[in-house]
């Protein structure tokens, strides 16, 4: 384990990690940055272990690519929280934890007897997150969400694909991660807060409602600017994402071609050779442009067909329209600007081994985030927290085991 | 006595199109005072999507909670100011083409000399370092440039169309604010600022990251899998009564299969041995897809929603607008609000979806005009006379509201 990297911004802080594959997402990105994590998994493991793609294609507790990816730099023990014994011990955790973060649904912390006021009691410095799927309360309250349902309410799915076609699902948990990551917010802004105001918090956080804001703020705000009193109601909300941003064939692959501005749009006409049939003052206007969207497509594609993807990025560059190559994750991977950066990241773990993990979004002068150890096999820390920290012997640890709390 | 959670943090907004602003909003949302620096000449390209530039639906919603100081930065003098309010901040946030902000003199090179422990992200499309660096960052193109957009597709579609929203850029802004959040506590505990060099493609690599073991691991290529799901079925978008409506409908448990079928009144087909179990339901997908198809297109989204919701079966509209604006949940959390904007008038926009129990946040303020708050700032900040304001606008320095 390589341990000569510098701390991260979070380091000397302790999030007890009760979430399953919706909130991992989440305590990973603190514990990228350097928080001590410390993901709490019933005895039988948490479902998030059986979420594909799978190292090697062999479903396996410990060889679940979604698993492995979202609870890096975590480390990982067992307990039943269901167990008299184990509520004790979450107790003893949530002395000296600084965050916990959960994701069970309303009220299943409280019934438990481990609500927010229980634990605030025994520790007031406490941050508390909970994600629900619909709110702690109203008429969808036991709603079930899913990843596919969650991002159809988001309000994105609608403008997603073609205009002809199915709307069509974001790659990843798109709904999850946007919930995952304001839930980030509000812990970090609690953190910041804590001293000054004496005392931890309460956050409630619910995919319905973040994920709009994740992900497509715009979209009620665009349609509320688009009504006129007593006017004709705006057209529905289509995708449009071919017609605002196409994506035209050339040599050796796709590019996407982001002509907004009459600036780009002369641009664009500029890389393609400044052809006849694109200098019609009409195409100068994005509406237009929009509106013959298929017709524009049939004469441009004469034209990217004669370049290569690189050819089009960089004369898009030079000439001020923004054109990208749609790579596939391999060319991603390969590409100069990832490999120049370092984001892919050796990390080693007990069973699939060597494995090269994208990194952190960013580079940090001070105090960097990045992958310092490989995802927890199941209950691997349970003798280095609960013997090391909580002083339970080594013989209550396999009584405690046997018995169905660890 | 209440207090909001970032109470006396102030932010320098260099912000241009939807990730910083969209941070900035968020910052201002949690109570830092931001403040974006923008003027006539040199305008954020979101006002000029419309004739109007304070009345763009975009702009106002990603600008909300924050002022507008309306000064030229290619003067001198319009530079003085800013470096003197630069002094008095903790953040700099900058999103500008690649080589804009040093050409400026704002380079984080140079505000750390102004202000040596502020926290400076720059979000550029590629970051330093590699030969895309000063390559403009619209957020499409990242999804391409990422490996993002190759995935985001039905498996039998020539080519990824993509979405009307812009992402990664909404997603990248968060991954700003939680930047600036763990460097603000960071330096609250060792006097420490720093820099952050952010990349808006590795943003949407992060998002997904298992389907990039699948190549640094397997050394597959990963392959879109559409709105299918490798376990569960069924598990797709359905067609509905009207033009371009639809449900979402997944189904990940036997249990929930059964109450599926109930649920839709048993029709035989609900019955077949096939569809029993997970496996068959998956190789069986294309005709359990057909069939749950034929039974949604003459009906409401919204009634398929609530009557297999109310099953026991994860179901929901693929929501638009007026969806959003008539959903009774999003009108318990209170989750829109109206906001009577001194151009545009009365408009609905997302409001702040943090609860928190100690540190609620303030309402929402609605967006700038551009230099609405130049006058303000001049004299609250920068304890200047109204003569000097006046000389400064007179000169062009600087810019107020009309």
């Amino acid at each position: 384990m390589v341990t000569k990297e510098r701390e991260g911004a979070l380091t000397g802080y302790r999030v007890l990690d009760l979430t399953d594959s919706r909130g991992a997402y989440c305590t990973k990105l603190l514990a990228d940055m350097g928080a001590d994590v410390i993901k709490i998994e019933p005895p039988q493991g948490d479902q998030g272990r059986n979420v594909p793609p799978f190292f090697h294609n062999e479903p396996h507790p410990e060889k679940s690519f979604y698993f492995l990816y979202r609870n890096a730099n975590k480390r990982g023990i067992t307990l039943n929280l269901e167990s008299d014994e184990g509520k004790d011990i979450l107790k003893k955790l949530a002395k000296s934890a600084d965050v916990l973060v959960e994701n069970f649904g309303p009220g299943y912390m409280e019934n438990l007897g481990l609500g927010y006021e229980m634990l605030k009691g025994i520790n007031p410095k406490l941050i508390m997150a909970g994600i629900t799927e619909f709110g702690l309360d109203g008429p969808y309250r036991n709603y079930k969400g899913s990843n596919i349902v969650d991002f159809a309410l988001s309000g994105v799915m609608i403008t997603s694909g073609y205009n002809s076609k199915v709307p069509t699902l974001l790659p990843g948990t798109p709904a999850y991660d946007a919930t995952s990551v304001a839930a980030d917010i509000e812990i970090l802004a609690a953190l910041y807060c804590r001293d000054a105001i004496g005392k931890g918090q309460r956050i409630d956080v619910s995919v319905h409602e973040t994920a709009r804001h994740g992900l497509y703020p715009w979209s009620v705000t665009i349609y509320s600017y688009s009504l006129t009193p007593g006017g004709p109601l705006p057209m529905p909300e289509g995708r449009l994402g071919a017609q605002i941003y196409p994506v035209y064939p050339c040599k050796d692959g796709f590019v996407r071609v982001i002509a907004i501005t009459p600036r780009n749009w002369q641009a664009l006409v500029r890389v393609l050779g400044s052809p006849d049939v694109l200098l019609l003052p009409d195409w100068e206007n994005f509406i237009y442009r929009v509106g013959n969207a298929d017709d524009l497509y049939a004469l441009v594609i004469e034209f990217t067909t004669k370049f290569t993807q690189i050819e089009l990025w960089e004369a898009g560059f030079r000439e001020g329209v923004p054109i990208a190559p749609i790579y596939d994750i391999p060319t991603f991977v390969n590409s100069a600007d990832a490999t120049a950066r370092q984001f892919f990241i050796e990390v080693d773990h007990p069973v699939t081994g060597k494995g090269q993990y994208p990194g952190s979004p960013y580079k940090w002068t001070e105090s960097p985030p990045s992958v310092r150890r490989a995802a927890p096999c199941l209950g691997q820390h349970n003798e280095e927290i609960y013997c090391g920290e909580l002083n339970i012997t080594k013989d209550d640890l396999i009584a405690l085991r046997y018995a169905g709390v660890l | 006595m209440s207090r909001s959670a970032l109470e006396g943090v102030m932010v320098i907004s260099l912000g241009t199109g939807a990730v910083v602003p969209d941070a900035g909003k968020i910052l201002g949302e949690l109570g830092a005072n931001v403040i974006k620096i923008e003027s006539s000449e040199h305008q954020d390209f979101v006002r000029t999507l419309s004739v109007k530039k304070n009345d763009v639906a975009g702009f106002n919603e990603t600008n909300r909670n924050k002022r507008s100081f309306g000064v030229d930065l290619r003067t001198e003098k319009g530079k003085d100011l800013v470096r003197r309010l630069i002094k008095m901040s903790d953040v700099v946030a900058e999103n500008f083409r690649g080589g804009v902000v040093k050409s400026l003199g704002f380079d984080y090179e140079s505000v750390r000399k102004l202000k040596p422990d502020i926290v400076y992200i720059s979000s550029q499309g590629f970051g330093r370092g590699g030969p895309h660096a000063d390559y403009p960052a619209y957020g499409p193109m990242l999804a391409s440039a990422s490996g993002m957009l190759s995935l985001w597709k039905q498996p039998e579609d020539p080519f990824p169309a993509g979405s009307n929203s812009p992402l990664p850029d909404f997603m990248a802004s968060k991954f700003a604010v939680i930047a600036i959040l763990a460097a603000l506590d960071y330096k609250r505990r060792t006097g420490k600022g720093q820099f952050i060099d952010m990349a808006q493609t590795e943003v949407a690599a992060a998002l997904m990251g298992e389907r990039y073991l699948e190549y640094t691991m397997n050394k597959q290529v990963p392959q879109p899998l559409g709105n299918r799901c490798s376990y569960a079925a069924p598990h797709g978008c359905y067609p509905c009564q009207g033009i371009d409506n639809w449900v979402a409908i997944s189904v990940f448990t036997n249990e929930e299969w059964r109450s599926f079928g109930k649920a839709i009144g048993d029709p035989a087909w609900t019955k077949d041995h096939k569809f029993a179990y997970m496996p068959g339901r998956l190789k069986n997908a294309d005709e359990l897809d057909k069939r749950i198809a034929e039974w949604t297109a003459t009906r409401v989204a919204k009634e398929v929603m609530d009557m297999l919701q109310g099953a026991g079966v994860a179901a929901g509209v693929v929501q638009r607008a007026p969806d959003t604006m008539s959903d009774p949940q999003i009108a318990f959390d209170k989750a829109l609000i109206e906001l009577d904007h001194s151009v545009v008038g009365k408009r609905l926009y997302p409001n702040i979806p943090f609860h928190m129990s100690e540190t609620p946040p303030a309402p929402s303020r609605t967006a700038p005009l551009l230099g609405q708050h130049t006058e303000e700032i001049c004299r609250e900040l920068l304890k200047m006379s109204e003569g000097e304001i006046e000389k400064l606008k007179t000169e062009k320095v600087l810019e107020s509201a009309e």
